[in-house]
This record gives structure tokens, C-alpha cells and sequence, in this order.
């Protein structure tokens, strides 16, 4: 009964402010709502008893992302973006989209829907270690290697060119 | 004080030497004619005795007998933890007694040692503002506050709290109203829910979290949105410098701060705080104890980088670019006032005391007496101890070193810390595949 109650209303607070992120007018007010947003997630994560994904959730998507989009809405901000419409009249066309997309995630996921997990909690930490440098070793470095390739990338397209 | 030679209007230098040895030494004065304990003395004898200050001598025996008075009461009171597990019986006996559910009694129990934390780190502002105040006082040779409450001005604090509470509380008008009264709050608030698995002494923790260590970073770093908001919602050009140099600076220097701790999570092989304090406990040779410092060359980079980091995550002075006062008034907290503006000192305190108990935990052996022969002192008392010898160390720093520039202050993370976290965990790699 409080598992349910605490997760709806985590879901909720997500869904809420994931909207709020596409109505709001302010850029920094819809930045912020996403920071909520992710947050509401790792509470969510929490709930179903996964605390490294809870932790890592916090410190990767709140403590990072949401913190470099509201750098970066700060810092290139025009006077427009605190009041202008952050939507366009092709809305409905992307809620048709959207839709579609949920249809298909629901016709995928059906099949693994099960009530939450009623045992206690056990730590995930070092299952979840020992399958990244066990089992998994070989996918995990080479999605180390795609994400540094994507680094040193935005690196070089980024540079200023010293000789046009 | 009492011991100054009589003046003697009429006797000559010559005849008034027998006088008592007063520190600074009297000098004839040819003006007043007679002996005189001169103030313009410059420069001050480097080795001179201090002990010959009586003033001195009285100091160092009642800071002994605070300190002894301290050890004496840790060892009356014996571990905390005892006491806890007393209480919390007593508790659930009472409320199964009527007819409640332990459920209950979990819940009170939680709330109880939430309330424990809090108030932690609120009378850690009161006495930490006092102590950086004695402490940059008597850096720069000033005293410090000395009147309120008598010793030493010990009441300062309380008086500014107060002064602050009755201040008006100003919302600028081209602020953002709602963002600009959250900011705080969400500064704030992470901060007491980082303290939740921080462990005080043996068994000694709000909260036994399996990922104790990811925990407190992850909650450290939802502050820095607090900040950005306090700097974009104040609608003043100096906040949102301010804000965004220390988005900037703390982005940065989260990551040698995370991954200096990595040498001390791969020698103690978990995630939880207590478990990390308890793999250092044992002496090797029978007195050295088994503490991470004291791992070669690992041990002693580790805490060093862990300690700069710390200092610029809570935009302490070498690393006070965000608030710089010479520049940016007084950066993203310009437009606060009252008590908004105490919370975000509040917070900063917070941070120093978390980062203190990091670092006890971490390096020194967490609630470990250094003494192999020592079963009197309970853990807290240790902890509390090296806590507060890592917080002066905080204190030390910010009012020795001048400040850095925005460039240098990123070049010093990503081309020195960073590196040399890398470096580090890979010795620590080798120094764990040789033992």
C-alpha cells in the first residue's frame, strides 16, 4: 500500500514535470523542472530498491546534465527565451508522434510487467560490479571507448580553427 | 599581568634593574622617565620564551584542562552506540506495551536520529563561525570577538544569528520571486541529507547505506542548482557571474574529488562509510596504526587531492572565485539577506563539517584510537577529534592563501588534480596486486 502510493506519486511528480519542462515559457524555469524530473526518477529507482542506479542517477543526470543544461541556458539565454512559447504550431503532429512511440514501448513491455519486488533490499553495488568486469566486461570498455570517441569528437568539432 | 615591574618616576634605569622579567622586556623611557614595557615592539623577538607570558602559560593550562575535561567525559559516557541501542529498546518496549506496531517505533526512531543530525549541523554553525572567527583573528593578529557571553566571545555567534533573524527580508524586484526563495532551500537541503550515512564514531551512522560514499556525492552535488538559482534568480549581473563561476568550479572539481577517494573505496572493498572506517582498524607492528594516510605515496596523494577538492567545493577562499568580494560584490548570495542568506552560510559550514568527517573516515581510521594501548576513549570522542583537526585545517587554508584566478583555478583541476587522481588509482592498483 505505501510502496504504491510512494511510487505513483513519484511517477507522477516525473510525468508532471517532464511537462512542465515543454509548457513552461522560461527556459530556466523549464531547466529547472527537468532537474526535478530526473530527480523524481532516482526516487523512483529508489523505491524499486536499486540503490546504486538511485545514487548514480543523482550524481550522473541532477548533479551533472540538468546542472549543464542550466549552465548552458544561462550563459547562451536570449531576452526571448523568458517569455516566448518554447512550442510551435506542429504540436499536435509531435503528440501524434509521442503516441505511437508509447504504443509500441507498451506492446514491447507488457509482457515483463510484474508487481515490484516485496523482499528487502539487498545492496546492488557489488553484484553490479562484478557483472561489469566479468560477465560484461567487454561490452562495458568498448561503451567506454564510443562514449571517449564521442568526447575527444565534440572536442574537435568544437575548436575554434587557429588558420580559416 | 599582575607580575609588570612598579614605575618608578624617580629612580633611575639603573637602579630599577632587579625588576621582574616581563615579556615584552621594560625599557627605560627617556620621555616618561621611567621604565616602561614598550608597545612599539618591531620586530617581535622571534625566539623568545613564550612561556615567560603569563597570560601564556594560563592559556595552554585551561586549554588542556578543556581538552582533559573532554576525555574524561567520553570516557564516562562510554560509546554512543550503547546508549542508542538502550534508547531505541526502551522505545519499542514502551509502544508494544501499547499496543503499537514496532512499525511505530521504526518511525519515531527515524525521525529522532534525523533530528540528532540536524541539530549537528546546526550548533556546528554556531561554533564553527566562532572558531574561524578566533581562528582568522589570531592568523592575521587581531583577537577576534571578546565580549559577548564573556570567554573569549563565545556567544558571538548567537548574538549574529539573532541579529540575522531580525533582519528584513529583501526579494529584489527584478528577481524571480519563486526561484529566488527556493534557492536556498535546495542548498540547504541536500546538505542535511548527505549527513544521513556519515558515520560519527563506531556504529555511530544516521543511516547504514550499502552506498554510503556515491550517496553523500550525489546529494553534495545537487547544491550547485541551488547556487545557479541563486545566481540567475537574483536578476543582478554580479549574482549570475557569481553563479555560474561556481557551476563551473564545483562541475569541475566533483571529479577529483570522486575519484581521489577510489585508492581508499579498492583497499576497502565497499561503498559504506562505517565499513571503510572499520577495514582501517588493527596497528601494524603494534603501534602504527592501519590507517589510509598511512599507505605510501597512495595514501598521503589521495588525501591531499581530496582535501583541495573539498576546499573548492565548498568555494572556500584559495578557491573563492564564485563569492570573490573584490570583484563581484559578494557573488551569488549578493541579493540575499536575513536569514536566506545565513542558510546559504549555514550550508557552507554543513559542508566543511561533511567534508571533515570524509576525510577522518576516509584517512584516519574513522572512530580508531591512534594509541594501540588505548580502551578508555570511546570512537565518537576520536572522530570527533580528527574531525576537528581536519576543519581547522579548512580554517588554516582559507586564511593563509591568496586567492585564484578563474583560469588558473580550472587549469590547477583538469591539468594537475585530474591526472593525478588517474595516477593514483593506478597506483593503488599496483600497490594492491604487490601486497
Amino acid at each position: 500500500m505505501a510502496e504504491s502510493l510512494i511510487f505513483y506519486s513519484l511517477a507522477a511528480l516525473v510525468l508532471l514535470s517532464a511537462l512542465a519542462v515543454v509548457t513552461m515559457r522560461n527556459t530556466v524555469h523549464s531547466a529547472l523542472f527537468l532537474g526535478l524530473s530526473l530527480a523524481g526518477l532516482a526516487g523512483i529507482f529508489a523505491e524499486l530498491s536499486a540503490d546504486f542506479l538511485f545514487a548514480a542517477q543523482i550524481l550522473v543526470y541532477v548533479g551533472g546534465i540538468a546542472v549543464l543544461f542550466i549552465f548552458v541556458v544561462m550563459l547562451l539565454g536570449r531576452a526571448s527565451d523568458l517569455h516566448l512559447r518554447q512550442i510551435n504550431a506542429q504540436w499536435p503532429a509531435a503528440l501524434l508522434v509521442c503516441a505511437v512511440a508509447a504504443a509500441g514501448l507498451w506492446r514491447a513491455a507488457r509482457s515483463f510487467i510484474a508487481p515490484a519486488a516485496t523482499r528487502a533490499p539487498a545492496p546492488t553495488t557489488e553484484r553490479l560490479g562484478r557483472l561489469l568486469m566479468g560477465g560484461y566486461a567487454v561490452p562495458f570498455e568498448l561503451v567506454s571507448l564510443l562514449l571517449t570517441a564521442a568526447l575527444l569528437g565534440a572536442v574537435f568539432f568544437s575548436r575554434l580553427e587557429k588558420n580559416p | 599581568m599582575s607580575e609588570e615591574p612598579k614605575p618608578d618616576a624617580k629612580a633611575p634605569a639603573a637602579k630599577a634593574a632587579p625588576a621582574k622579567k616581563t615579556f615584552p622586556p621594560a625599557k627605560f623611557n627617556e620621555k616618561a622617565g621611567r621604565l616602561l614595557k614598550t608597545t612599539r615592539y618591531w620586530p617581535t623577538e622571534l625566539w623568545a620564551n613564550p612561556w615567560n607570558k603569563p597570560s601564556y602559560r594560563r592559556g595552554a593550562l585551561l586549554l588542556g584542562g578543556i581538552i582533559l575535561g573532554l576525555l574524561a567525559t567520553g570516557a564516562a559516557v562510554g560509546e554512543l552506540a550503547v546508549w542508542g541501542d538502550r534508547l531505541y529498546a526502551w522505545l519499542l518496549a514502551f509502544i508494544s506495551a501499547r499496543g503499537g506496531s514496532p512499525v511505530l517505533a521504526q518511525g519515531i526512531w527515524a525521525v529522532f536520529k534525523g533530528l540528532l543530525v540536524l541539530h549537528v549541523i546546526l550548533l556546528n554553525g554556531l561554533w564553527a563561525v566562532w572558531w574561524e572567527r578566533k581562528i582568522s583573528a589570531h592568523i592575521q593578529s587581531r583577537v577576534g570577538p571578546v565580549y559577548a557571553g564573556g570567554f573569549h566571545g563565545w556567544a558571538q555567534t548567537i548574538c549574529d544569528g539573532i541579529k540575522l533573524l531580525l533582519k528584513e527580508d529583501i526579494t529584489p524586484a527584478a528577481s524571480d520571486a519563486w526561484v529566488h526563495a527556493l534557492a536556498p532551500a535546495i542548498v540547504v537541503v541536500p546538505v542535511v541529507a548527505a549527513f544521513a550515512p556519515v558515520s560519527f564514531g563506531r556504529q555511530l551512522a544516521a543511516a547504514n547505506l550499502d552506498v554510503g560514499v556515491l550517496y553523500v556525492f550525489a546529494m553534495a552535488g545537487i547544491s550547485v542548482i541551488g547556487i545557479v538559482m541563486a545566481g540567475w534568480a537574483s536578476g543582478n549581473k554580479y549574482s549570475l557571474l557569481g553563479g555560474l563561476r561556481a557551476c563551473a568550479q564545483l562541475v569541475s572539481y566533483e571529479l577529483p574529488r570522486g575519484f581521489s577517494i577510489v585508492p581508499v573505496l579498492m583497499f576497502a572493498g565497499s561503498l559504506n562509510i562505517s565499513a571503510i572506517a572499520a577495514a582501517q582498524a588493527g596497528y601494524k607492528w603494534g603501534f602504527l596504526p592501519r590507517w589510509f594516510i598511512f599507505y605510501p605515496v597512495v595514501g598521503q596523494l589521495a588525501f591531499l587531492i581530496f582535501l583541495i577538492a573539498s576546499i573548492a567545493e565548498t568555494n572556500r577562499t584559495p578557491f573563492d572565485i564564485p563569492e570573490a568580494e573584490s570583484e563581484l560584490v559578494s557573488g551569488f548570495h549578493t541579493e540575499y539577506s536575513g536569514m536566506k542568506w545565513s542558510i546559504f552560510f549555514l550550508s557552507e559550514y554543513g559542508y566543511v563539517l561533511l567534508a571533515s568527517f570524509l576525510l577522518a573516515a576516509f584517512f584516519l581510521g574513522g572512530g580508531a584510537s591512534p594509541f594501540a594501548f588505548d580502551h578508555l576513549i570511546p570512537s565518537w570522542i576520536w572522530m570527533l577529534g580528527k574531525a576537528m583537526l581536519m576543519m581547522f585545517l579548512f580554517l588554516w587554508a582559507r586564511w593563509t592563501f591568496p586567492r585564484l584566478r578563474a583560469d588558473q583555478l580550472m587549469d590547477f583541476n583538469w591539468k594537475f588534480l585530474l591526472p593525478w587522481s588517474f595516477a593514483n588509482i593506478a597506483l593503488a592498483g599496483v600497490w594492491l596486486l604487490l601486497s
